[in-house]
Parts: structure tokens; sequence; C-alpha cells
């Protein structure tokens, strides 16, 4: 028994409780050094619980058939990982961050329990354990967008809800009929769904798999129900947008693989229309995502559309039902987690020192803030695709995985759909490092001299922009895991 | 046990109800503990009788021929009357907090135990024809509840409850006589009563009385298109929209529709015939129908009310799927539904006690003057979307896997519209505790300092249905495996 699995779960959960109920501290570095041993403790339990276990743990049941059970295998413990990097970095940013806001109390409990869910969602051994962390992590994550109050965040807070809701309402009908055709609800290498019944019942899987998928979609931002995300993100603090768009997106990834490769199995599915729409839906949502992102001003909600469009490129290359394409989805998750939390940390830290908001207020903002920039550019390197960075990796298994799978017309429209979008990508990225290095000849910027944020903010996003690179040169440390399993699932 | 005493929990409480309007109290607090007392005691008694039941029936009275007033335990039976039992003495509590700002409390309590009695005399009867006395009678000792406060309003909408019961009554009253003249014997038999050498060659007519009936008892289960009628009601003082319109009354409904299906026309008879079909349809259209209301009422309680509608279809939604698991997604819905809404009407309840506001909008910021009703009413909204782990989501999931399970593809879609009704469900309930908690960054609390939490009287009921909402989400085998047993015939 494993109870390694259930501490990193359970205790951040507990500690975030018991923070939200208590009294005000009078004190707010005593806050602070609280809420950051428990990040950093249950860090390492997490970790534990990714290398230790091999078990896995029923917790109680529900119903005779229905257990809380989890175990880690090589998703869950990739998702888990990227979690708690991220958690503790952007955490201790808003150490920071979070002094010109209020009700940081509030904020720092909550945090605490998203991260012990998102932790419960990597371990979740099936798929009604996965579940359940899915519907705690969009409630409890809702008090994160409406944190400041005002009537815009409340509404978007509630947009957040109500989409989050409806997609995972089309999943639970999903899951009716797998629990009740599956074998077993643990997650399995290529389905539990017996051949027969899916031959027999082809129909009724393929509607329940597109409604799984839309479903699911939603929390990745897949279009047609992506338009909480530009709304949602960029109204939460930064650090708590970075979060939600770096990772708790892939939540919704977690759960596609889950379902498509994991329970349903591709064998079923590949060939048929569900693939097709799917890799129409990623396709459309990879361009119109770069596009609006291209054309809007405000740098918090720009990048909010560009995860719109990355997460796609995720999607679509798990669409596609290759091997290589999948481990390079995975890859370019793990990728843009650290660049869009890098991304949005700066966006954050620039709000923060300067209270610019608007992609035009930027320019020259690079003499003041030189390390940011820095950052900045080279996290944008990376979302672009240009080597070293890592997002280059990524795409490159996407597109030779694409058009190894001989699907007619996707195999090559894809990968031209991903460059396209691509060109978009540094298109809306690149000139803020441009005008903010090279703001013009007479260009007064002074405004921003000496605003560079201090070490508590700076050192998240170095770390961050190393591991972009880290990744980008040896993705080897990655891609033999992600192999592995995405040969186990196919 | 004696089965006299199956007439004695059915009595004592009409006695002790009317005894309380009749002995001239010194003081309220004399009053208020003997019917709490009384209350207490006859649930005690009764959960006696659940564990010991006696094996024969008590017959009461017998009218003419087979038509007998009788009472006897059975499964189903249990099931309610435990419900009852356990929530009465609960909302009795509540109800002397409450009822401190409202007149005629006398004649108010005489009428709120009376129909506790009522209502264990339809979860009793061991016949149709004693059923449906209790269910008239029902009827009849809650329309001066209805009317309690005496407005015009309340006139009206205990008019319009008088008028839909009743007339919904008569159309029960011809199943009633169907059955009697071509069933085996009035009695509750789990498979159906039917006659197959009587019934000919006139299925189609039976269907026919099976739907006349079914639209009957559903009047008080609020089915479309005779629900208008609960939301009106909820004029009546908070303890009798919590208990009797939530779960007594309309349950009756629900209980009654469970008798007549299951136990009278028999679900094999019914399965895969166009009544089936129609009533599914109909249930489905007011699952959804009820949600849509509730979406645009700003009045609280009444918002309340048509989520009620709703929830009660799902109960009959697993009724007309007419398999054993589908009568197991019915009871367990009926059971935990009524911990859901009692709770969240508890909570709003308290909401008028102490602040006399009325409307959604009006409670803005509440959430953190009032922090334990406010937390309950959240948890049961939670319960009441299905978030897993709470008991809403036992019920939906036994729903769910009932409709799968009858490979009835109407039901599918079935399935469809409970997850509809789901994500209704969190966008009215929601937008309200998110009001609550988050009125917003210019919020002034100094115009709200002087709310607070009610007193322990009506905090007390709220807690024990939180531990019921969180124990049955998180270990309800044992329940679904009792219903289960129940549905099979095997208790």
């Amino acid at each position: 028994m494993d109870y390694i699995l259930l501490l990193p779960v359970v205790f951040p959960i507990l500690a975030g409780i018991i923070l939200l109920l208590k009294k005000e501290y009078q004190k707010r570095t005593t806050l602070l050094v609280s809420v950051g041993i428990v990040l950093l403790l249950t860090g390492g339990l997490a970790f534990g619980g990714i290398f230790l276990a091999e078990e896995g743990i029923t917790a109680f049941y529900l119903t005779r058939t229905l257990p809380i059970f989890f175990k880690v295998d090589t998703l869950g413990g990739f998702f888990a990982g990227i979690v708690t990097v991220v958690w503790i970095l952007a955490g201790f940013f808003s150490f920071e961050y979070m002094k010109h806001e209020k009700n940081e109390k509030r904020y720092y409990g909550f945090y605490l329990i998203i991260f012990g869910i998102l932790i419960g969602l990597g371990f979740a051994g099936n798929l009604i354990t996965m579940y359940l962390f899915y519907e705690f992590m969009t409630l409890a994550s809702m008090p994160l967008v409406l944190h400041s109050q005002t009537r815009e965040a409340v509404m978007a807070g509630l947009k957040y809800l109500f989409f989050s809701f409806a997609g995972a309402y089309m999943a639970l009908f999903g899951i009716y009929f797998i629990c009740h055709y599956g074998a077993t609800l643990e997650f399995a290498g290529k389905g539990v769904i017996p051949a027969s019944v899916l031959s027999e019942h082809s129909t009724l899987f393929l509607v329940v798999t597109m409604l799984m998928l839309i479903g699911f979609g939603v929390k990745a931002g897949m279009f047609p129900l992506h338009a909480w995300l530009p709304t949602a993100h960029p109204v939460a603090p930064g650090p708590a947008s970075a979060a939600l768009s770096g990772v708790i997106v892939k939540a919704g990834v977690l759960a596609v693989i889950r379902v498509v490769y994991q329970m349903i199995g591709v064998e079923f599915l590949r060939g048929t229309w569900v693939q097709t729409v799917w890799m129409t839906l990623a396709l459309i949502t990879v361009f119109m995502g770069s596009l609006l992102a291209f054309r809007e001003p405000v740098l918090k909600k720009r990048l909010a559309y560009s995860t719109v469009s990355q997460l796609s490129y995720i999607l679509f290359g798990l669409a596609v039902m290759e091997p290589e394409a999948m481990s390079g989805a995975l890859l370019h998750a793990a990728a843009h987690a650290f660049i869009k939390v890098a991304l949005f940390l700066c966006a954050a830290a620039i709000i923060y020192q300067t209270g610019c908001k608007r992609v035009e207020e930027l320019r020259g903002i690079g003499r003041g803030m030189p390390v940011t920039l820095w950052c900045y550019t080279i996290v944008s390197l990376g979302l672009i695709g240009i080597p070293p960075a890592s997002g280059f990796v990524s795409k490159w298994h996407l597109a030779v995985g694409a058009l190894h799978s001989g699907i007619p017309v996707f195999s090559w429209l894809g990968p031209v759909v991903l460059l396209v979008s691509a060109l978009l990508t540094a298109g809306y990225l690149l000139p803020i490092t441009m005008q903010g290095f090279f703001p013009g000849e007479h260009y007064d910027a002074s405004r921003f001299e000496h605003k560079e944020p201090s070490v508590l903010m700076l050192v998240p996003l170095l770390i961050l922009a190393a591991m972009t690179i880290l990744i980008g040169i040896m993705p080897g440390i990655l891609t033999g895991a992600l192999d592995a399993f995405a040969g186990w699932v196919m | 046990m004696n089965a006299f005493i199956l007439f004695f929990v059915v009595l004592i409480p009409c006695i002790g109800g009317v005894l309380t309007a009749v002995i001239p109290w010194k003081k309220r607090t004399h009053m208020l503990v003997f019917l709490e007392g009384l209350v207490i005691a006859n649930s005690v008694l009764v959960w006696l009788l659940l564990f010991h039941p006696p094996q024969e029936m008590f017959t009461m009275i017998n009218l003419t021929g087979n038509l007998t007033l009788a009472f006897k335990l059975d499964g189903l039976g249990s099931i309610f009357a435990g419900l009852v039992s356990f929530l009465w003495p609960l909302a009795t509590l509540y109800a002397f907090e409450y009822m401190t700002k409202e007149e005629h409390e006398k004649v108010f309590f005489m009428f709120y135990t009376v129909t506790y009695g009522v209502t264990l005399g339809i979860a009793l009867a061991d016949n149709i024809v004693t059923m449906y006395c209790f269910y008239e009678l029902l009827t009849l000792v809650t329309v001066p509840l209805v009317m309690h406060t005496l407005t015009r309003e309340a006139i009206l909408a205990s008019r319009k409850y008088l008028y839909y019961s009743i007339g919904g009554a008569a159309f029960a009253f011809i199943g009633m006589i169907f059955i009697l003249i071509y069933g085996e014997s009035p009695d509750f038999i789990l498979g159906g009563v039917l006659d197959a050498a009587k019934l000919g060659e006139g299925t189609n007519v039976f269907l026919l009385i099976y739907v006349l009936a079914f639209f009957g008892f559903g009047v008080k289960a609020a089915v479309c298109p005779f629900n208008s009628w609960l939301p009106q009601a909820g004029v009546a003082p908070t303890p009798v929209t919590a208990l009797l319109h939530a779960v007594a009354v309309v349950k009756s409904g629900a209980f009654a529709i469970m008798r007549l299906t299951y136990y009278c026309f028999g679900a094999d008879f019914l399965r895969g015939t166009w009544a089936q079909y129609l009533v599914m349809a109909v249930v489905m259209f007011t699952i959804v129908y009820g949600c849509s209301m509730a979406l645009k009422e700003t009045h609280l309680k009444r918002r309340l009310a048509f989520s009620t509608i709703s929830n009660l279809s799902y109960i009959l939604f697993g009724v007309v799927i007419m398999t054993p698991l589908g009568l197991v997604g019915a009871l367990s819905h009926m059971v935990f539904h009524a911990f859901m809404k009692i709770c969240s009407f508890f909570c709003a309840g308290a909401v008028m006690h102490q602040t006399e506001r009325h409307y959604i909008h009006q409670l803005d910021g509440l959430g953190r003057k009032m922090p334990r009703v406010f937390a309950v009413f959240t948890l049961s909204a939670l319960a009441l979307m299905g978030v897993p782990g709470l008991c809403g989501f036992i019920s939906k999931w036994n729903l769910a896997a009932a409709a799968i399970d009858s490979g009835n593809v109407l039901a599918y879609f079935g399935i469809g519209t409970l997850l509809i009704s789901a994500l209704l469900t969190a966008i009215y309930m929601l937008t309200i505790v998110v009001r609550a908690y988050f009125p917003g960054a210019d919020f002034d609390y100094s115009k709200i300092a002087d709310i607070r939490d009610p007193n322990w009287q009506m905090l007390l009921p709220l807690f024990v249905f939180v531990i019921g909402i969180v124990g049955f989400g998180l270990c309800s085998a044992p329940v679904t495996e009792l219903f289960l047993s129940i549905a099979q015939g095997g208790f």
C-alpha cells in the first residue's frame, strides 16, 4: 500500500482549508513563511510519490463499484511533476506580487487547495477519481479568477465556472457509459471496453467519445467552447493566471488522453469521423487562437489567446493518433507549461512594477527591466519553436508524426497550419522584445528606469527560462519515458 | 412488534396535534417541549418498527368487500416512513425558532403535527384504498398551512393547491377503481396485481388508465403541466415549504407513483409500451422545465421550489425506467434529495428570518455575515449539482446506471436531460453563492453589520443534514444495497 500517494494530495488541501478558516495573520511574514513551507513540503512529498510508489492505493469506496483509487503511471507522474515545479515557482513569485492585492489569505488558501487537487488529478488511478478531482479543480480555482472582485472579474469567474461545468457534464455522460460497459475503471494500455461491445454499439460510443472530447476540451480551450479562457485567465492576479494558463488547462489534455487512449482505445477511433472532427476542431483552434492573439492589444489577453492556440497544438498531436505525434504533444505540454507560466509571470512583473497592461505602453521597457525582458525573449523563442529553446523539438515531433500518419489531407494540412501559426506566434510575441529593447532614437524610456523586480520575482523567472532551454537541448530526459508511454497506449 | 403499533404511530401525531391546539398553555416553552417530545417519541417508535417489522398487517376498518383500511410495513414504505420520521423532529425544532415571528402559532403546530401522522399513513398503507384515503387527507390538512399568513397571495395559493390536488386525486381515483376491479388483490405486491385473465384485449385501455393515474398522483409530484401550484405555495412559512413542499407532500406523490407503477400495474406490464414513453418524455421535459424556470426566478424560495419541481422529476425518471435498478435510482434520489433540498430551504428560511430579505439580489455579502448558514447552503448547492463526494452525485449515478442498463434509447436522452439540468442547477445555485461571498470590491459591509447567524435551534438541523449529505456521498454502499434488495423484493 502506497500511503505516500495520499500525503501530497491531502496535506496541502488540509493546510489550505485551515488557512481559510484561521483569523487574519498579524504579520504578513508569518503567512508567507507557512505557505512557503507547505509548498516545499508538498513538492517533496509529490516527488516522493512519483518516484517511490509502485502499487497504488484505494482510499475508500463511493459505492461498491466506484473506488477512489490512486496510482502513478508515466502520464500521471509527468503531470504531477510539472504541476509541482510550476506551483512552487509561481507561489514564490506571488509572495512579492500579492503585496498589492487584498485578501491574501484567501488567495493562498485556495492556491494550496488547488495544488493538492492537481496532484490528486495526476495520481488518480481510475476514471472516477480523475473526475472527482477534475470537478474539485474547477470549483477551487474559481475564487482565484474572481479574486479582485471587480464586476468584470466576478462575471469572468462565473463564465469560467459555467463553461467548465458544461464540459464536465458532457464528459460525465460518457463516463456513465464507460463505467457500465468497461471491464474495469482503472486506466489501462489500450482501452477497457471489450471489442465486441464496441462493434455492437459503435455509433453510441463514437457519439459518446465526441461528447467527452468536447467536454474535456473545454478546459483545454478547444473550439467551440474556448470563449471562457481569454476572459477568465487575464482577470486573475498575475501568478494565478500563470498557474491557470500554464497548468490547469493541461488537466483537460490529461483527461482527454485518459479517456481517448486509455478508456476507449485508439484502435476503435482511428479513421472514424470522430478523429476527423477532432483534428478539424484542433486546427481551427490553433489558427484562430494565434490570429486573435495577433490582434489583441492587452498583453495578458494576448497570452491567453496564445494559450488557446498552443493547447490545440497538443490536441492536434493527440488527434493524429501516432506514437511520435503523441510524444511530441506531451513534450509540448511540458514546454508550454514552463513557457506560458514564464510569460504570464513576466507580464505580472511588468504590471506590478510599472502598471502597464497594453502592449504599446511597453516600448522601451528593456531599458529598465532588462532581465525580465530577456527571460521573456528566451521563452518566446521557445514558444515560436526556434532551436535551441524547447518548442522546437516538440513541434518537430508533432509535424513528423502528422506526416507519418498518412491521413488524407490532414497529414500535410496539419503541419502547414502549425507553421503558419508559428509565424503568427512570432508576430505577436517578438514585437514586445524588439520595441522593448529598441524603442527608437528619440523615445524617452526614462519612466522605466530601475524598475527591475525583486529577487523573489526574478529567480522563478530565471529558473523557468533555464528549464525551457534545458528541455530544448536535452529533450532525451523526457522523451524516453514519453515514447514508452506512447508505445504502451498504441 | 405488534402490528397495532403501525396504526398507533399514525394516530399519535394526529391526537397530539389536536391537543396542542386545545390545551391552554401557560408558557410557550411548555407547548414546545410537549410537541418536540411527542414528535421525537413517535419517530423513535417508527424506527423501532423499521428494525423489528411486524409481519402481519393491521386492519383498521373494513368498509365493504375488499375495501379495507389497513396498514402494513414493507420495504418501500419503510424507506419513506424512515425518511419522514427522521426529518420531522428536526423540522419541528427549526420551526420553533422560525415561528417566533409569525402569528397563530398554535394552529400552525396543530396542522403541522397532524400532517406527520397522515404522511406516515401514506407510507404504511397496505393497499391502494388506504393510500388514497390518506392521500386526500394530506391535501386537506396541509391547505391551512399554505394559507397560514392569510394574505391575499396565500389564500390564492392555497386555493390553487386545493383545486390541483383534488383534481389530481380524481384521476388517481379512476386508476384505483380499475385496480380494484381488475386486480387480483387490492394489496400492494411487487410486480403488480393485474389479473391477466381479466385483462383480455383491453391493454391499451389499461395503459391509458395508468397514464391518467400517473398524472393524477403526479400533481403532487409537480409533474408538467400540473406544477404551478408548487412555486406559488412557497408563500407558506419556511418549515412548511422545506419539509412539506420539498419532502413530505411532494414525495408522497412520487411515492404513490412508485406504488402505482411497481406494486399495482407492474413494471413488466408497462415496460416498452407507449405509456412508458409518454410519461418518460413528460418527466424529461419537466426536468429541464423546472431548472429553466428556476434560472429566471429571482425570489429565493420560489427558485428553490422550481428546483424541487425538476428534482422530483429525477425521481419520477427513475420510476418510469421501470426496472429494479430504476427503482433504486428513484429511491436514492428520493432520500438524498430530501436532505439536500430541506437543507437549502432551511438556509433560505434562516436568511429570511434573520434579515427579512427574500430576493436573491438582496443577498450580497451575506456569506461573511452568516458564515455557517452560507457554508451549509454552498454545500447543499454543490450536492444538488452532483459534485462527486456528496450525495447528489450518487443518486444521479444510480439513475444514469439504471437508464443505461435498461437499454431504452429514450432513457439515454434522459441522462442527457439530467446533465443539462445539472448544468442549469450549477448556474442557478452558484450565482447565489458567488453573490453572497463575492459582493464586489466596493461593497459596503457596514450596511449589513448587525446581521448574524441564527441560534442553535436553526443551526442544529442544518448540521445534521450536512452530515447526511456528506455521509451518504462518501459511503453510500449500504443504503444503495438496501434499496436494491427492496427493489428486487427481498425485503
